[in-house]
């Protein structure tokens, strides 16, 4: 039986009915047609699946959308501004931090994550963040280099941001 | 992959969770933070009639010292764990334990309890915990019963929690000043990775420059559960803390496993690890003990 829940996705509240054994992957890319999420391994390993649920990365894959109800997930699809791509996104078009680009929304999502809480990271904990994320095109160098780039170009947080 | 279909239930309480599961009985599963339990649905090994979500059940998810004690519910994720200033500050090898566990994915959602429960015997939280000398609080729904972590375990995947049973907290002793603990993993990479060997070591010590007062050693991977290295507490007990004699307690801790052959490592290989990573593990929490 389909359960009605109530959540924000990329800033948006929306209501949908789901089922209790639909994944919120799932939910997004095939009720909601965000397939910027992308689904791969569907066994929490790969981290293409990667979407921020109150802020927090975690895998698409194994949250059920029920468990999504009342809480805010933010996709690759949420990070555009209305002047365009989100800085850190043009730091991986810069950088040439895509290659077949299936784990990239997964990699900006962790990154973003990470610059939220730590805004000038060292390379350590770049790559630290960005564990749980597997690409299997570029040996991770240009994505570390993007991070940093969009960490250097990113303002010191003011008071009261 | 589809998931097996299930009855979905969000109890807000401990009682009405216990209820379900003694109503359904062992084909009711309780579902935290998904991480094996899900998967496991996936790869159809499991098919649970029902799940029980604790994810509405806020008691689950204190994480509070109180009177010399450290309450956590079971349903703190491994993120919150190796970030919480309690933690990281009064029990660094729990902080560091919690830190080792699969992926920064994986840490926000996947539980303490569930990585109690689910009872493998390479997992990174129950060597710490039992180092810290763990107890468990579970609760059913005909009562409630507290026993010391160690005895919670019985092999791989099984503990004795009963099917109407929820393990809801573990309560760990604020360590007295003069100890410290320490956690070793090795693995052959440094995140989504399943211990080869890991291993938590707890040391108290008899004043600034004195002996050894109290040691507790547990080792992961190399039996059926974690289990306590008690021929290497005895070679610490009453002695002054060098390099040699952490060399000895490493050596001695291999009479109190039983590794196996398999694909992460050979059985000879874990049991040289064994020692090295005790010795290591004592390193650290002495300088734990002696900052």
């Amino acid at each position: 039986m389909k359960k009605l829940i109530s959540l924000t996705i990329n800033n948006r509240p929306c209501e949908v009915a789901v089922e209790p054994r639909q994944t919120l992957l799932d939910l997004l890319r095939n009720d909601l047609g965000l397939t910027g999420t992308k689904k791969c391994c569907d066994m929490g390993e790969c981290g293409s699946c990667t979407v921020l649920l109150d802020g927090n990365p975690v895998n698409a894959c194994l949250v059920l959308a029920v468990q999504a109800r009342g809480r805010h997930v933010v996709t690759i699809e949420g990070m555009e501004t209305e002047e365009g791509l989100d800085p850190l996104q043009k730091a991986f078009v810069e950088h040439g931090a895509v290659q077949c680009g299936f784990c990239t929304p997964g990699m900006i999502l962790s990154a973003r994550s990470l610059l939220e809480r730590n805004p000038h990271p060292e390379e350590n904990e770049i790559r630290m963040a960005l564990s749980g994320n597997l690409c299997r095109c570029t040996g991770y160098q240009k994505i570390v280099e993007a991070v940093q780039a969009a960490s250097e170009s990113r303002p010191l947080r003011k008071e009261g941001d | 992959m589809l998931l097996p279909k299930f009855e979905f239930h969000e109890p807000r309480s401990v009682e009405d969770a216990c209820q379900i599961l003694a109503e359904i009985g062992p084909e009711a599963k309780p579902l935290a933070g998904g991480t094996d339990l899900l998967v496991n649905m996936k790869k159809k090994l499991i098919s649970p009639k029902a799940l029980v979500s604790l994810a509405r059940v806020e008691t689950l998810k204190t994480l509070e010292p109180s009177g010399g004690k450290l309450m956590m519910g079971s349903c703190v994720t491994a993120a919150r764990l190796a970030e919480s200033k309690t933690v990281t500050e009064s029990f660094p090898a729990l902080a560091k334990a919690g830190q080792s566990l699969g992926s920064p994915l994986i840490r926000n959602l996947a539980t303490l309890g569930g990585n109690v429960i689910s009872a493998r015997p390479a997992a990174d939280l129950p060597p710490a915990l039992m180092a810290y000398g763990g107890r468990v609080i579970l609760k059913g729904a005909y009562g409630e019963r507290r026993l010391p972590l160690r005895d919670f375990f019985q092999g791989p995947g099984q503990t004795v929690l009963r099917a109407d049973e929820i393990l809801t907290a573990l309560v760990l002793d604020e360590p007295a000043p003069g100890s410290g603990a320490g956690y070793m993993k090795l693995g052959v990479r440094q995140a989504l990775e399943i211990s080869l060997v890991n291993v938590a070591a707890f040391l108290a010590m008899d004043g600034r420059d004195g002996a050894v007062k109290k040691a507790r050693i547990v080792l992961g991977s190399v039996a059926p559960t974690p289990v306590r290295a008690y021929s290497a507490e005895e070679v610490l007990m009453g002695e002054r803390p060098t390099e040699a004699l952490f060399s000895r307690a490493g050596e001695a801790a291999l009479k109190d496993i039983a590794p196996i052959d398999d694909f992460r490592a050979s059985a000879d290989y874990k049991r040289a690890m064994v020692a090295v990573l005790t010795r290591r593990a004592l390193r650290e929490a002495l300088e734990g003990a002696r900052p």
